[in-house]
């Protein structure tokens, strides 16, 4: 089972786990409605739609609602961290909630208990609190933006709103010198995926592959295209992809997905997301070698 | 045997200093924040943040936009809110402008603002990892920027406050009638 942990900006919404289904214009949880927008809607989103073209079973979801106060989030925590050996995932994606260094390390803890170590990919704030909390380490995969990559490259910070003003360039040209940096301080995973303008997957401070093509500069203004890599890449590592070739494909389906769209900075991220059948029909054969037929069939 | 199995207490680690002048202001503060449902407490800050009183309160620094607003609205005092640790700076400081023709990108730190030049309709936000984040883009998404809700009002963390001051920077740019 791959499950995708976060919050959704549903006031109130109770902490809801289940398989996710999309409908036309949201998904649904355990009869919840999740918008596809910024944030965990995009990502699961883009996790669902990998899943489906691959005949794959559906990412499980663990959401609750949080606006902010960071109630959810907590909620959210406490339940991985009573529930996650029982559960014992394939893949364990965590994504938006109040970063909280104490209750990340709980989870870590728990994790270790699961019969079999899921494969760990955090993005957004659940990767502010495991770099946070000292434990990047534990993690297969980060997908840092280029403000995220000087974050983790600052031994000391919590949260990319406040960084050493050394690192403060964040063009992400400098992404291979942040990352060098991030590893040497064990602030960063085993894996990361720079997403950028060019986009960076680096190992151990090692620049495996960058990704430039096809360029289309407006994704960066849409809220949502990170999410959605993210969701990619969790979704194609749960269909057994190495996680280097995952982030290879992630960052050039989500490219090939802005192109199809024609996006513009307007365009929202659902409509990026609705492209990526077609994208996968026209290019994963070749991207990654192994030809899959639509739906697993 | 039961008794022997309680829960280790959680150590709080914040990152985060409120500085008042007078320790009556931070037992107050304190109490403000905890009836609130914050996690914090009292704490004697280093030499070098000391700006009044040897009392500050330890908060979780993501919460910032959140406990200011809190502090303002109950009357309740305060210097500042620090990162512990020195030598650190807001990265909102460093504003970059990004011109996509009808569209304009104000990024502020790790959050980013986009809208149209002609109308001022914003028409995406983007960045970001806290969960008002989310939030924040499904309450700015299509108003005007004069009209949409102020992050710094509505939002609770430190990406927010950054949001804000990406919203700032679009409201000036806007009314200067640049629109370049």
């Amino acid at each position: 089972m791959m499950l995708i942990a976060g919050t959704v900006p549903i006031r109130d919404m109770p902490l809801s786990i289940g398989e996710v289904t999309a409908g036309e214009e949201v998904l649904f949880v355990n009869g919840e409605s999740i918008p596809c927008t910024q944030g965990t809607g995009a990502m699961v989103s883009a996790a669902l739609a990998t899943t489906t073209y691959l005949g794959l079973d559906a990412p499980h979801t663990l959401l609750a609602g949080d606006v902010g106060e960071g109630t959810g989030s907590r909620e959210l925590y406490q339940y991985l961290i009573d529930h996650i050996a029982e559960i014992s995932p394939t893949v364990l994606a965590l994504h938006y909630w109040l970063p909280e260094m104490s209750q990340t390390r709980q989870l870590c803890e728990a994790v270790k208990k699961c019969r079999r170590r899921p494969l760990m990919i955090a993005d957004a704030a659940s990767m502010y609190s495991a770099k946070g909390a000292g434990l990047a380490e534990e993690f297969d995969i980060f997908t840092p933006d280029a403000t995220e990559i000087a974050f983790l490259a600052d031994p000391d910070a919590t949260h990319p709103a406040y960084i050493a003003r050394h690192l403060f360039e964040t063009d992400i040209a400098q992404a291979p010198e942040l990352a060098r940096v991030a590893y040497k301080n064990r602030g960063a995973a085993k894996l990361l995926l720079v997403k950028g303008a060019t986009d960076y997957i680096i190992r151990d401070g090692e620049v495996l592959a960058m990704v430039t093509e096809p360029d289309v500069p407006p994704l960066e203004a849409i809220g949502g295209t990170g999410d959605a890599i993210t969701g990619l890449v969790a979704a194609l590592v749960y269909a057994e992809m190495e996680p280097y070739e995952a982030a290879v494909i992630a960052a050039k389906a989500n490219r090939m997905a802005g192109k199809y769209a024609r996006a513009t900075p307007a365009t929202r991220v659902k409509h990026i997301v609705d492209q990526f059948p077609a994208v996968f029909r026209d290019n994963l054969c070749q991207w990654s070698g192994v030809c899959f037929l639509e739906g697993g069939n | 045997m039961a008794f022997l199995k309680r829960q280790q207490k959680v150590k709080f680690e914040g990152g985060g200093l409120v500085l008042f002048q007078e320790v009556p202001q931070a037992m107050l503060a304190e109490k403000v924040l905890k009836s609130a449902g914050y996690t914090v407490r009292l704490v004697a800050p280093p030499p070098e943040l000391r700006k009044g009183c040897d009392l500050a309160v330890e908060i979780n620094l993501v919460e910032q936009a959140g406990i200011e607003r809190l502090l303002k609205e109950r009357d309740t005092a305060y210097v500042s809110i620090n990162p512990i640790r020195p030598g650190t700076a807001p990265l909102l400081e460093i504003v970059k402008v990004t011109d996509f023709g009808d569209w304009v990108m104000v990024k502020a730190g790790n959050m980013k603002i986009t809208y149209e030049k002609r109308r001022g309709i914003i028409v995406n936000v983007s960045g970001g990892g806290c969960p008002d984040i989310p939030y924040l883009h499904a309450e700015l998404v299509d108003k005007r920027l004069d009209e949409a809700p102020r992050p710094k009002d509505v939002g609770f963390t430190l990406c927010a406050l950054n949001l804000e001051r990406a919203l700032e920077e679009c409201l000036t740019l806007y009314a200067e009638g640049d629109k370049t």
